[in-house]
Parts: C-alpha cells; sequence; structure tokens
C-alpha cells in the first residue's frame, strides 16, 4: 500500500512538519525572521482554508479576501480603539472627514473582546449567508467562482468609498500594537509567532478530523458527484454552505492575526490577486492534502521574499509558469509529486505484501 | 479514527515539548531583540534604504525614483560622501504590494540596520509602513505630495503638502478663466483633501464651485463625470485624477468634444510623464501646479538635467517633480547627518537624532533644482515655492507664475480644532501632546 | 413633498443623456465580453487570460502602429488576427488538455495571464504608451442637447457588426451547424462526423481574436498598459455569467447592466454605482441561477 494514504503516517508528516515550525524560535534569534514566519504561518492558515473549500469540499474559491479582510478590519478597528482614551475618542482619520461622533458600527470595538469576537463572527456570518443563497440556488463550479469575484470586487468598491468610516484607500494603521489585558503583543516577539503556530495547529488538526470524520465522507462525496448525493437524499446546499463557512472562519481568524502582525489593513487585502495567489499557494502545494497547501504557502512566500529581489521583473513570469506547468501536469501539486514517489516505491515493496492494498481500501482515503 | 485521536493526541504533545524547551522564547524584550547598536561605524559606508517598486503598477512613477536616488548617491559620494564616509544604498523591490512594502520595511530596518528609508509614492504604502517606523523610532523620507494630517516624529517630507500645492492655483484659474469651477478626482484621500483646501482658496478668490465628482481608482470610465461637467458649464476644471485614470480623463475630455481654451483643466498630477503617455495633443493646453518642471530657467536646473539624463540613471529621458522631490530628499538626509554628526558625534548617531537635527535644513538655490526650500522646525514639511506650468505642443511645460516667496507647509491647516503639529508631537487646543498620530 | 419637488427638479436632457451615454458603455462591457461569450458558450472554459487578450491587442496595434506605420482602422483587424493566432497557440499547447477540468481551465488560464502581463512589461516596460487616432475620431455629435463623442459611436457600432457577424457565422453556416452541436452534446456529434476537437479549437482562436479587437479600441479610448485588461475583465465575466454564456444573453445582460451602470452614476456617483450593480447581479443570481438565457444543452 502506498505509505501516503496511510492516516498514522499522515499524522506522523504534520507531526513532524509543526515540530520544525516550533523549533524555529527556539534557532533563530533575529527578529525579523521571527515576524516573517509568522506571517507566513498567517498565509500558510489561509492556504488550509482554500484547501479545505477547495481541494475537499471542491468549490473554488476566488474570493477568500473577504472573510481575511473583513477580519482584518474588524481587529484593525479593535486595536485602533485601544489607542483612544475619552480626551481624544475618535481616530484621527475621521475627524479628518468630519465625523464629530464615533459611527455606529464602531461602538462594539471599544471593548477588545467584543472587538475580536465579532471579527470573527462578522465574516463567518457572510459566508454562511452568501455561500447559503449561491448554494441553495444550485450555483456551483465556475460559476460560484466568478460569483465569489464579483462579491470581492463589490467589497472593495464600498470600502474604498465609505472613506469617513473606513479611511479609504490609506486604510486603518493602529498606532501600537495588540494589548490583550495587560500584555502587550510585541508582533516581533516569539509570543506573536506562538500565538498563529498554536492557531495553525488547532486549525489543522480540526481540519483533518473533519476530512476523516463522516461529514467529510458526504462532503468528498458532493465534490464527486453533488447530484447523486441529493439523490440520496442529502442536503447538498447545506453540507456545501457549512464547508465554504467554515473555511472563511479560518480566513478570519488569519485576518485577526495578520493585523495584529503588521499593524495595518486596507482596501489592498480585497485585491482579486490577493485571492488569486491563496489559490496558487494551494495548488501549487496540493490543494487535496492540507498539509501540502500550508507548505505551499511558505514555499512561494518564502521564494518571493527570497527570490523575488534576484528575479525581479521576471518573478511574476516565472511564478506564473510554474503555475501552469502545475495545473497542467500535476492537479494535485507537489503534494501530488510525493503521493506518486511513495507510490512507487510501495509498489516496489508491496508485491510480495499481497493483502495490504485490500486494507487499505477500507479506511477512507483522506484527502483524495 | 482511534488511530487518529491518540496520533492527535502525539501532536499536541510535541506542540507542547516544543513549547516547554522553549521558555525563554516568552521572556525576550524587545530590548534585548534589537538593543543599542551603534548605527553608523566610522570609515564605514551609510547604509540607507531604498524602498520603491521597481516591479507591478506603481513601478511607473516608482522606478523613476530609486533611479534619481541612485544619481543623488552617486553625486554625493563623488564629493566625498557625508563627513568622509559615503552613502550605500539598500535597494528593494515592493512590488506594488503594501503587503511586500510592509515586510521589506521590517527587513531594511531590522536586517540591513539602514540608517533611513527612502520611500513610497502613494499614501497607503505610506501608512502601510509607518506602524514599523515609528515602532523602531526610525526614519522615513516620504519625497511627494501628500494630504497632511498626520504628525509623526519619524517622518520627513519634501514634496508639497494639500495647503501649499493649490494656493495659487486656483486663484490664478479664477482670475484668467472665470468664477465656476468643477472638481474631479480620484476616491481616494488624498484627492478629498485637496479639494477641501481648494475649496478654501476657492472661497477667498470669489469663486463658484459647481460640482464634486469621484472616479473609482484606475477607472477608465468618464462619460457620466463628463455629462455632468457639460450640464454645469464651469469655466474651469480642478483634477486631482491620478495615474492611469488621469490619462483617460484628459483622452475622453477631447473625444467628447471639450475644449481646452474655454474649459481648461487645472492638475495637481498631469506631469511630464503623463503627457508622454497620453500623446502630447491631449495634453496640450491644460495646466498643472508643482513646485518643480523640467523646464525651469535656473543653472541648478540645467546642470541637474543634463547631468541626470546623461548619467547611466538617465534612460527613461525626462525630469519631473516628483524625481526632483526625491533628489531633495538624499540632501536633506546629507544636511540632517552632518548636522547631527556635529552634535553628538558618530557613535551617538540613530535615526531619531537625524530627525531632530534636520529642523530648519536649508538646500539652497545652487544645489536645489527647484530654488530654495527648507524643512519645517516643527512638523518637518518642506517650505517651497508652488509653480504653476501650462502643457505647450510639443509636451514640455511653460511656466506661468511662480510664488513669490516660499509656502510654509502646515499639516493641519484645515482642522484647527484637532491642534498645531509641533517637532514633540500633534498639541491639542487643551494643550496635551500626542505623539505618532498617524 | 418629496415627489413632486423631484420631478420638478429632474432634468431629463440629462437623463437622456445619461441612456444614451449608458448604450456606449454597454457597448463596450459587451465588445470585452464577446470573446469570452464564445469560448465560455462553445468550451465551457472560463479564460481568465481574456483581459490579457485585450491587451495584447491593444499592445499589438501599438507595435503596428509605431514600427510599422500601419494606420489606424487597418491595426484593428490585425490585432484580430495576431491575438487569434495566440489563442491558437495558448489552446493547442495548454487547453485541450483540459477540457474535462473546467475547474483547471480557470486556473491554468489564471497563470497564463500572470505570464502575458509580465512578459508584455518585460518587452514594452511598464510606462504606459498610447495609440495615435485620426483627428475625426476625437470630436464629438451634437445634436440639440444630446451630446455623444465619434469614438463611442464607432465602438458601437463595431460592436453592432459583430454581434451580426457572430450570429451570421452560428446560425448561418455550416461551422456555426458544427459549433451548435458539439455544444449540445459532444459525443452525438462526434459520432455525425463533426470533428469537435477543430470546433473547440477555432472557436477558442475566434474569442481571442474579439478580445484583441476590443484591446485595439480601448487603447485609444483609455490607456495602453500592461494590467489594462483586468480593468475590464470583471465586468465581461459577469455580463457572461448573468447572460448564462449565449450570444443573445450577453448581448440583453451587457445592454442592461451597462444601461444600470449609467443611470445608477447619474444619481449618485460611480463608485456607488458599481457597488449597487454587483450587489444587483448576486441578487439576481439567486433567482435565476443559470442566467438569462441558459444554452439548451446540459448543463457544465
Amino acid at each position: 500500500m502506498n505509505i501516503y494514504h496511510n492516516v498514522k503516517a499522515q499524522w506522523l508528516a504534520y507531526a513532524a512538519f509543526f515540530a520544525v515550525l516550533a523549533l524555529v524560535p527556539v534557532l533563530v534569534s533575529d527578529s525579523f525572521l521571527l515576524n516573517q514566519f509568522a506571517t507566513y504561518g498567517v498565509f500558510g492558515l489561509l492556504a488550509l482554508s482554500i484547501s479545505l473549500c477547495w481541494g475537499f469540499g471542491g468549490i473554488l474559491n476566488l474570493g477568500q479576501g473577504i472573510p481575511f479582510g473583513l477580519g482584518a478590519y474588524g481587529m484593525a478597528m479593535t486595536m485602533q480603539m485601544q489607542s483612544q482614551d475619552a480626551s481624544n475618542p475618535l481616530p484621527p482619520f475621521m475627524l479628518n472627514n468630519s465625523l464629530d461622533h464615533l459611527p455606529m458600527f464602531w461602538e462594539p470595538f471599544r471593548n477588545t473582546t467584543l472587538g475580536i469576537v465579532l471579527s470573527l463572527i462578522v465574516p463567518t456570518l457572510f459566508c454562511a449567508i452568501f455561500g447559503g443563497l449561491m448554494f441553495r440556488a444550485r450555483v456551483s463550479g465556475p460559476f460560484f467562482a466568478i460569483m465569489t469575484l464579483a462579491m470581492l470586487s463589490a467589497w472593495y468598491t464600498l470600502i474604498l468609498d465609505v472613506q469617513p468610516y473606513t479611511n479609504g484607500a490609506n486604510g486603518i494603521t493602529p498606532p501600537s500594537p495588540l494589548k490583550l489585558g495587560e500584555i502587550v503583543v510585541d508582533p516581533y516577539s516569539p509570543a506573536a509567532y506562538w500565538t498563529v503556530l498554536v492557531l495553525l495547529l488547532v486549525a489543522t488538526v480540526t481540519a483533518k478530523l473533519m476530512t476523516l470524520s463522516r461529514f467529510g465522507l458526504v462532503v468528498q462525496a458532493v465534490r464527486g458527484d453533488a447530484e447523486r448525493v441529493r439523490f440520496l437524499g442529502y442536503n447538498v446546499a447545506g453540507y456545501e454552505t457549512l464547508v465554504y463557512t467554515i473555511s472563511g472562519f479560518i480566513a478570519a481568524v488569519a485576518g485577526c492575526c495578520w493585523v495584529m502582525l503588521t499593524q495595518y489593513v486596507s482596501p489592498a487585502q480585497f485585491d482579486t490577486t490577493f485571492s488569486l495567489s491563496m489559490v496558487i499557494w494551494a495548488g501549487i502545494g496540493g490543494r487535496l492534502s492540507l498539509l501540502g497547501a500550508i507548505v505551499g504557502a511558505f514555499l512561494i512566500q518564502g521564494a518571493q521574499s527570497y527570490l523575488g529581489d534576484t528575479f525581479l521583473n521576471t518573478w511574476l513570469l516565472v511564478l506564473g509558469g510554474f503555475f501552469i506547468l502545475v495545473v497542467r501536469f500535476l492537479p494535485k501539486g507537489l503534494a501530488g509529486l510525493v503521493e506518486s514517489a511513495l507510490g512507487k516505491l510501495s509498489s516496489r515493496r508491496g508485491r510480495d505484501d499481497g493483502n495490504g492494498v485490500a486494507a487499505s481500501r477500507l479506511v477512507p482515503q483522506p484527502g483524495e | 479514527m482511534r488511530t487518529s485521536r491518540r496520533s492527535f493526541l502525539k501532536t499536541a504533545a510535541l506542540g507542547a515539548g516544543a513549547a516547554i524547551a522553549a521558555p525563554y522564547g516568552f521572556v525576550r524584550t524587545i530590548d534585548q531583540a534589537w538593543g543599542a547598536q551603534s548605527w553608523i561605524k566610522k570609515g564605514e559606508p551609510i547604509k540607507i534604504g531604498l524602498l520603491f517598486s521597481l516591479s507591478g503598477g506603481l513601478a511607473v512613477p516608482e522606478e523613476d525614483s530609486t533611479l534619481v536616488m541612485q544619481y543623488a548617491i552617486d553625486e554625493i559620494n563623488k564629493a566625498g560622501g557625508v563627513a568622509g564616509m559615503p552613502l550605500e544604498p539598500v535597494i528593494v523591490d515592493a512590488k506594488s504590494d503594501f503587503k511586500v512594502y510592509s515586510e521589506k520595511t521590517k527587513e531594511l530596518i531590522l536586517r540591513n540596520k539602514v540608517v533611513s528609508i527612502f520611500g513610497c509614492y502613494t499614501s497607503a504604502s505610506r501608512k502601510a509602513i509607518l506602524p514599523t517606523v515609528m515602532a523602531q523610532d526610525h526614519l522615513l523620507y516620504y519625497p511627494t505630495c501628500y494630504e497632511g494630517a498626520e504628525c509623526t516624529q519619524n517622518t520627513i517630507c519634501t514634496g508639497p503638502l494639500a495647503n501649499q500645492h493649490s494656493k495659487d492655483l486656483i486663484p490664478y484659474m479664477v482670475q484668467q478663466f472665470g468664477k465656476k469651477v468643477f472638481f474631479v478626482g480620484s476616491n481616494y484621500v488624498w484627492p478629498k483633501e485637496s479639494n477641501k483646501n481648494a475649496k478654501i482658496w476657492l472661497e477667498k478668490a470669489g469663486g463658484e464651485l459647481l460640482g464634486e465628482e469621484y472616479i473609482p481608482l484606475g477607472g477608465s470610465e468618464f462619460g457620466p463625470v463628463l455629462n455632468k461637467i457639460r450640464d454645469a458649464k464651469p469655466n474651469f476644471i480642478f483634477s486631482t485624477v491620478v495615474g492611469a485614470s488621469d490619462i483617460a480623463f484628459h483622452k475622453q475630455f477631447k473625444q467628447e468634444g471639450f475644449k481646452v481654451d474655454s474649459m481648461p483643466i487645472a492638475s495637481l498630477t498631469t506631469g511630464e510623464i503623463e503627457t508622454r503617455a497620453m500623446g502630447n495633443e491631449f495634453g496640450a493646453g491644460h495646466f498643472l501646479s508643482a513646485p518643480y518642471f523640467q523646464a525651469l530657467d535656473t543653472p541648478t536646473n540645467h546642470k541637474f538635467v543634463e547631468g541626470f539624463l546623461k548619467s547611466k540613471y538617465g534612460k527613461n529621458g525626462t525630469t519631473h517633480y516628483n524625481m526632483e522631490e526625491t533628489y531633495l530628499s538624499a540632501y536633506v538626509f546629507k544636511y540632517g547627518l552632518e548636522k547631527a554628526i556635529k552634535a553628538v558625534g558618530i557613535d551617538g548617531i540613530t535615526p531619531r537624532v537625524i530627525r531632530d537635527h534636520s529642523a530648519g535644513i536649508r538646500v539652497e538655490d545652487d544645489v536645489s533644482p527647484e530654488g530654495l526650500i527648507w524643512i519645517d522646525d516643527q512638523n518637518f514639511n518642506c517650505w517651497l515655492k508652488p509653480k504653476i506650468g501650462q502643457c505647450q505642443a510639443d509636451g514640455s511645460f511653460k511656466i506661468v507664475k511662480a510664488a513669490d516667496t516660499q509656502v510654509a507647509p502646515d499639516p493641519y491647516s484645515i482642522y484647527p480644532d484637532i491642534g498645531k503639529c509641533t517637532a514633540d508631537g500633534l498639541k491639542g487646543p487643551d494643550g496635551k501632546l500626542r505623539k505618532s498620530v498617524i | 413633498m418629496a415627489v413632486g419637488s423631484f420631478f420638478g427638479s429632474f432634468d431629463w436632457s440629462a437623463f437622456l443623456n445619461a441612456l444614451i451615454l449608458g448604450v456606449s458603455i454597454a457597448s463596450i462591457w459587451l465588445i470585452a465580453a464577446l470573446g469570452l461569450t464564445i469560448i465560455y458558450g462553445t468550451a465551457g472554459v472560463i479564460n481568465m487570460a481574456h483581459g490579457e487578450f485585450i491587451m495584447l491587442g491593444a499592445y499589438s496595434s501599438y507595435m503596428l502602429q509605431n514600427y510599422v506605420g500601419l494606420p489606424f482602422f487597418l491595426c484593428v483587424p490585425a490585432a484580430f488576427v495576431i491575438v487569434a493566432l495566440v489563442g491558437l497557440i495558448l489552446e493547442r499547447g495548454l487547453i485541450r488538455y483540459l477540457y474535462k477540468r473546467p475547474l483547471d481551465t480557470l486556473l491554468a488560464t489564471f497563470g497564463v495571464s500572470l505570464v502575458l502581463m509580465q512578459g508584455v512589461r518585460l518587452i514594452f516596460g511598464s510606462d504606459p504608451k498610447y495609440l495615435a487616432v485620426p483627428p475625426i475620431f476625437t470630436s464629438n455629435f451634437q445634436l440639440g442637447f444630446v451630446n455623444i463623442s465619434a469614438f463611442r459611436v464607432i465602438v458601437l457600432g463595431i460592436t453592432i457588426a459583430l454581434v451580426v457577424a457572430l450570429w451570421a457565422l452560428f446560425y448561418r453556416t455550416r461551422f456555426g451547424v458544427q459549433v451548435r452541436a458539439v455544444m449540445q452534446d459532444k459525443e452525438m456529434a462526434a459520432s455525425f462526423g463533426i470533428n469537435s476537437d477543430r470546433v473547440y479549437m477555432l472557436t477558442f482562436a475566434i474569442g481571442a481574436g474579439l478580445a484583441g479587437i476590443a484591446g485595439s479600441l480601448f487603447g485609444v479610448l483609455n490607456i495602453v498598459l500592461p494590467t489594462m485588461g483586468t480593468g475590464y475583465v470583471v465586468q465581461a465575466f459577469l455580463v457572461v455569467v448573468v447572460g448564462g454564456g449565449t450570444l443573445a444573453g450577453s448581448v440583453i445582460a451587457g445592454g442592461a447592466t451597462g444601461e444600470l451602470q449609467s443611470v445608477f452614476a447619474y444619481f449618485t456617483n460611480d463608485t456607488f454605482a458599481r457597488f449597487m450593480l454587483y450587489v444587483l447581479i448576486v441578487v439576481f443570481l439567486r433567482i435565476r441561477p443559470q442566467g438569462l438565457f441558459a444554452p439548451s444543452a446540459k448543463r457544465r
């Protein structure tokens, strides 16, 4: 049997990956690198959410920037309000836009806990409503992808337009780091890195357990043939909406972390290229493998940070070309490459172990 | 399922183990991370960061900024550098992506340990990097025009603020063409702030505002706006449309049958590069307000234009206001650093010390292509002379008016209630001082 | 009170101008969407590189005008040929392997769009270029209180001509019969001896060529930049999705969205108009997910 499909081996691979990430702050004392890796972790969360939605649920989502951006705006508003006080109740940009009192929807963000909760709930709710509307109308496949793209553009224009409330294109720039009670989360500290890593770990493990569950099997069946699953009496739209919403929630978490690390958000987070690049990470890493997608994000972003200046103008050319090759020849991404390599390895060994194949068929093939 | 849950526990345990193995990770403080260091060492090159986009959409203006900075650095180094030490640029590509701006700023400060950063063109990118710059108490030279309403202790700007930019343009246009004006801008912060200032000048000049329209950033459909202008029949148009949209605006203006003689566009952005990109026949006759034009007839400017275009950096074949402001920032840095070294010695130099010693720095007529400028000692923006140019049929500009004296920069000119920007922070009407207001 | 004063101050001539402008905006969006429509309608391929095909059309006109000295009205058909060739190469080299994986064609063509955009940037630089046109195109017509620029009329005329030509191609030629047969049932068509491979190839090339024409016109209206295509492509997608992927659907969808944009922009502003339009389209798709005129064939 191919060890790639062995659930135990998969968990080991996950453990090894996170162990390596956990070693980073031990080995690295460069605060820049730590911050950079934490940012990669955020991108890893995004790739994970795409893998869950697209690879596993079969819903291609080109608008993942929506929950990410909404989460990020919520967090930025929370952090911005932390630096306002009674003598100075309004964020500076509102004064410049001739507002004389805090807009209603900013009020809850005075409270840090409520602010963070809202930053997570609002994007999730949006995904539930939008996804619910679309999936119940049986919009699917490329059509859904285009609709997410249109929705993304709509949010982008809206946030640009309501400048008094969002500061338009300049975005929100909280002047000081996040304070949680008495603790200041310095974006360059190992604490910030650990926060992101633990969130990534929890999200990955939860997502993995989900793919292995009964719910996961139905979702994969929907990906295979939604019509048949519907005939079997399942509420297909419900399953699709749920997967899309969970993936949106993970993206919202990523958005919060991102603002915690960079203290900045702007409508550029709703830019189509950013949402499409999330799909590239997952596509190159391997959308069918949660871990593959995360590794994809690390690889591409790492390459952009370290090779981007060397390649300069050819970087996008290289990235685009690489992506075309992956789509054409490796639809399962780099993880698919690992899969077939391991497959060859085990088929050579498997000849004298005939019943191994039969046994492996009984186990649900995760991420298949 | 059972195996997987057990493995999950294993994974969790592994993670927790790693966490315990690194307990110091939680206690290390900021000071240890990038504690005291000497920013400049005697006899070694002085590192400065150039943070502009060399690829992507913003590369059009920002690549020129990188080139002209390199030209200025070469010029300074040839003349002996700063206090005998040469300047060494660390050039990075921000890829027109605000995420990259933020990442590269951290890299320049924390890894390359540059003593100052020269960078950004759009306000959005400046806002993206300012939290990092302020958290590290570092120094950003922002070499272009912007809206103001910011009071940080970590920036020096060499371009015009909104309160300087249109001060002469509006009265001039009212006087030449008539009282009625229509405002068109790109839909973001700088045009809206500029228009607020323009309204004040307009009121003083006795003009009348007929309408105010904003186009999405990068938008190219000006039909609806031009229809509204046609109905309103203004005497001139005041434009703060930027980038590719600006070119579409000028083209459609002519294609829709508007005549430049009877209703010219007075712009804050349509300079030498824009005119070249749209074709001279679309730019001719319109007006621009800027502190610098390539056509300025002074010996210093002739030297700058010829020297730059002949150098290996002059491949794009023009100089314009944004480049000249960038060029000035190199000299403001040089003079500020020299003054700081004299005051505190080489070992005492930090980015913040350079900034504090840059108050009142002057760049004289024989160095500054646009003529004498100096840095305000309170808000660290630039005193300069805005000039008005009219685009000619060959794409060059004829200067039709220049301010008599340098105009004071005031980032909070239209918000007197908020306070006054001083060297130590924003002083509110209640006398309270607030630092790092962005 | 509001109603009376509203109609009292309502400016009918301005509103009529907004409606006429709406026709023009509609023609611009439609010509951008035509190529996308036939590629999607026939082969079910969502071509993310469509915006870059438009951009290539503008650049090929620029190239011919500046290096060969071709007059502008010849650049337009030349752009069709050049971009159609690029489309042909792309189809043969990449797309034809992906017809069974519609989501993957979307992704692969996105990769293509990155490569094309950056490739053009490397060759021509990222500074904007411009297309020169005879001065007659840069004037405008005035009939009473109605105003419209000559070039907008030309764009409208070319759009109408192209729609008619496409209709004739699909409904009045042998090739059109083959295309419609392949659209309805590929296997059945094949059993009647229709070479579906060839049909896909040709429709893809024609679709790309149409984008080329659009590009050479947009280069005059707007600006020639490596990123110019991205501004049109979302609108074009929406026209195709609302129309349901048929020619008639796209014509009506293009007309409706263009008019709505112009009218919303007349009452509010451009940015808000665009936002309202997007939201309306989402609501519309909730009611009619298959678009205005879904093809009679099985849904892909």
